[in-house]
């Protein structure tokens, strides 16, 4: 309690100095906290794009496939796994897909493209095709009169080939068993726009797709999501271990380009963290050990009188860790309100910035215990270090001398 | 009568250098009995400080001893002479005694802190001490609202107020006018009377010797005349 008054009014007795510090404190830490928001929340919304976009967060193939496609790399019994996968607490849902590149035809012209057949249902509840949408509706997996299975097409597919909704699209390929296949489609949705990443996919029905490769009921990829943002790692894990036959991987490992770019640019940050965090320190040091020094006479007759030296020290480690956590409410008591502005409204780019391979226009924050308990506990730990020495030096302080000192 | 403190051949040199050596304090022996009331004079230079310190157990001696109640304060040291400082020894400097951020109370207060006297004994021991010193009413004043005067007289107070063995003060009244330097020093002899606590300081200044009931003369460093009055 003494030493707690004692801290608060030496604080308080050079108030410009302290305020100084403070500011470099505080400063320091609403830097660190809104370059951590920032981070994490551009990362997050990275991540939560490509997650919801297709990815999903684990994803379960044949053998090598993420790595070396093959159309023969089939998942052969797509509806028992469903069914182990239907009933799994940490799963909200999962889609099954199979992939081909075809060469797309209408009347006039061709393109390639990149063929997915997805379980339109599960789709719709597992990645957010059915809100990419721009034209059109979301397909079945009916026939139509005239027995043609329906499309969507991307935009870019439907701008090279000159069609629209309603009209023919014939797609030609190779099937699994070595024939040529051919077909013909009706576009009845049009997905994104001309620079989206779908632009040159053609999503038919599962049945339809199945069919076209003459891939019976086998699947590629099946993609799955989960209740818990964080759980990706462990439950492909535990899932890897129910299905041994299978390769089951994480959105980090799918996305492994992107994951590690990431964590170069988060260390990156915490380096960023760091200089700023040692920029401050140099200024606090210089202000606690002139502190001490000017206040030679003083800690010689606290020492003359009686006090011990471990008690002297703390009194300077007291001082520093106040003015720090005074510093620290201040910065919280702004970057707290700030953070939940950019982390809800957040604000728009002036030029668009590529986020490990995906580009954002909209920045948003995170707002996190991770996000101000870091640079906080950081700041409380080098304000304690720095404290240290200088009240070592005060400790050591020898009244004899102090007192002939002035 | 018994010694409070008293030393055996003490010396206290500075530098290592033979040539150049400084001998602050040498083969100084001396008994101050309880109730004492001592001047050390002596020209500047001649080792008033430096012998104080080393009887207060703020400097260490060369050589030779310095008991305080049987304890030789040589053999001390870290929280062990700190503790022993706090209990037995208060100590008024020239100037610049007090903490600025505390009030004159609770620098009166302070030294009880330290040793853990309760709540109420403290309030009542500061009350008590403002009062003796003359001061009442401005205890919840700081340093540098109170007089040159006043802020010695908070010294005393301090240095007397955990009832120690003896009371060591080098020139309190030097940063005084002469007026001041008199009035401190009579209530200093007043407390001394009526407390019967030892009071052992230095000074230059003739007016303020001739209160003190026993001069130890120094000069270079060694006793040149002690004579009682
Ligand atoms: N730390 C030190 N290092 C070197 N010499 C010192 C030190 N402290 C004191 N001295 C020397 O010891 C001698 C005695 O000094 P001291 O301060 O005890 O004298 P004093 O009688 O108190 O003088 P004054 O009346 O000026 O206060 C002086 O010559 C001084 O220069
Ligand atoms: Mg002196």
């Amino acid at each position: 309690m003494l030493l707690l008054k004692l801290a608060f009014r030496n604080i308080f007795r050079q108030r410009r100095r302290s305020l100084l510090t403070a500011l470099s404190l505080g400063g320091g830490y609403i830097l660190c906290v809104f370059s951590f928001s920032l981070s994490e929340g551009s990362y997050n919304s990275a991540i939560s794009f490509f997650i919801l976009d297709h990815t999903g967060h684990i994803q379960i193939h044949q053998d090598d496939y993420l790595l070396r496609p093959k159309i023969h790399k089939t998942i052969d019994d797509p509806q028992g796994l469903s069914e182990l996968l239907d009933a799994n607490d940490e799963i909200i849902s999962h889609t099954l897909r199979v992939f081909a590149p075809a060469i797309a035809y209408s009347d006039t012209d061709n393109a390639p493209a990149r063929v997915i057949g997805v379980a339109l249902e599960r789709e719709r509840s597992t990645s957010t095709l059915a809100v990419k949408i721009s034209a059109g509706v979301y397909i079945d997996d009916t026939l139509d009169a005239e027995g043609y299975y329906s499309a969507m097409i991307g935009a870019g597919i439907a701008n090279n080939l000159n069609i629209g909704l309603d009209d023919e699209l014939i797609l030609i390929s190779q099937g699994a068993d070595g024939s040529i296949a051919n077909d013909i489609y009706i576009v009845r949705a049009i997905v994104g726009d001309r620079t989206s990443p779908d632009r040159a996919t053609v999503f038919l029905p599962l049945i339809a797709a199945q069919e076209f490769l003459s891939m019976y009921d086998s699947v590629h990829e099946i993609s799955i999501l989960l209740q818990d943002d964080g759980a990706a790692r462990s439950v492909a894990t535990s899932l890897q271990e129910q299905l041994p036959e299978l390769s089951v991987a994480p959105w980090q490992v799918v996305e492994s380009t992107f994951y590690q770019s990431m964590q170069t640019d988060k260390q990156g940050n915490v380096f960023f963290m760091g200089f700023i965090i040692f920029i401050v320190f140099i200024g606090v040091l210089n202000t606690v050990l002139m502190s001490v020094l000017e206040r030679t006479r003083e800690f010689g007759v606290l020492k003359a009188i009686g006090s011990r030296p471990f008690k002297i020290a703390l009194m300077i480690t007291c001082e520093t860790s106040l003015l720090a956590s005074l510093s620290l409410i201040a910065g919280l008591l702004v970057s707290v309100p700030f953070t939940a502005w950019f982390t809800s409204v957040g604000f728009e780019l002036a030029e668009p910035m590529d986020i490990g391979g995906i580009v954002m226009s909209h920045m948003t924050g995170e707002m996190s215990l991770y996000v101000f308990a870091t640079p906080l506990l950081l700041i409380i730990f080098f304000a304690i270090t720095i404290s240290i020495p200088a009240g070592i030096r005060a400790a050591r302080i020898s009244p004899t001398e102090a007192m002939r000192s002035h | 009568m018994t010694a409070v403190i008293s030393t055996f051949e003490v010396c206290r040199y500075f530098g290592d250098d033979q040539e150049t050596m400084v001998k602050a304090v040498d083969r100084v022996s001396i008994e101050i009995e309880r109730g004492e009331f001592t001047a050390i004079v002596g020209p500047s230079g001649s080792g008033k400080t430096t012998l104080l310190h080393l009887l207060g157990g703020l400097d260490n001696p060369t050589s030779g001893s310095v008991e305080l109640s049987g304890a030789n304060i040589a053999d001390m040291s870290g929280a062990t002479l700190s503790d022993f400082r706090r209990d037995h020894i208060g100590f008024i400097f020239q100037a610049y005694n007090l903490i600025p951020v505390f009030s004159a109370e609770e620098n009166i207060e302070y030294i009880m802190l330290l040793q853990g006297v309760d709540a109420s004994e403290r309030k009542r021991r500061v009350a008590d001490m403002l009062q003796q010193i003359g001061l009442e009413g401005l205890g919840n004043r700081r340093p540098n609202k109170l007089s040159g005067g006043q802020q010695q007289r908070v010294a005393i107070a301090r240095a007397m107020v955990s009832h120690p063995q003896i009371i060591l003060a080098d020139e309190p009244t030097a940063n005084l006018d002469s007026k001041n330097g008199i009035a401190l020093l009579d209530l200093m002899k007043e407390l001394n009377q009526q407390s019967k606590m030892t009071f052992v300081f230095s000074t230059h200044d003739e007016k303020i010797m001739s209160r003190a009931s026993r001069l130890i003369h120094m000069h270079d460093g060694e006793i040149e005349l002690d004579e009682l009055r």
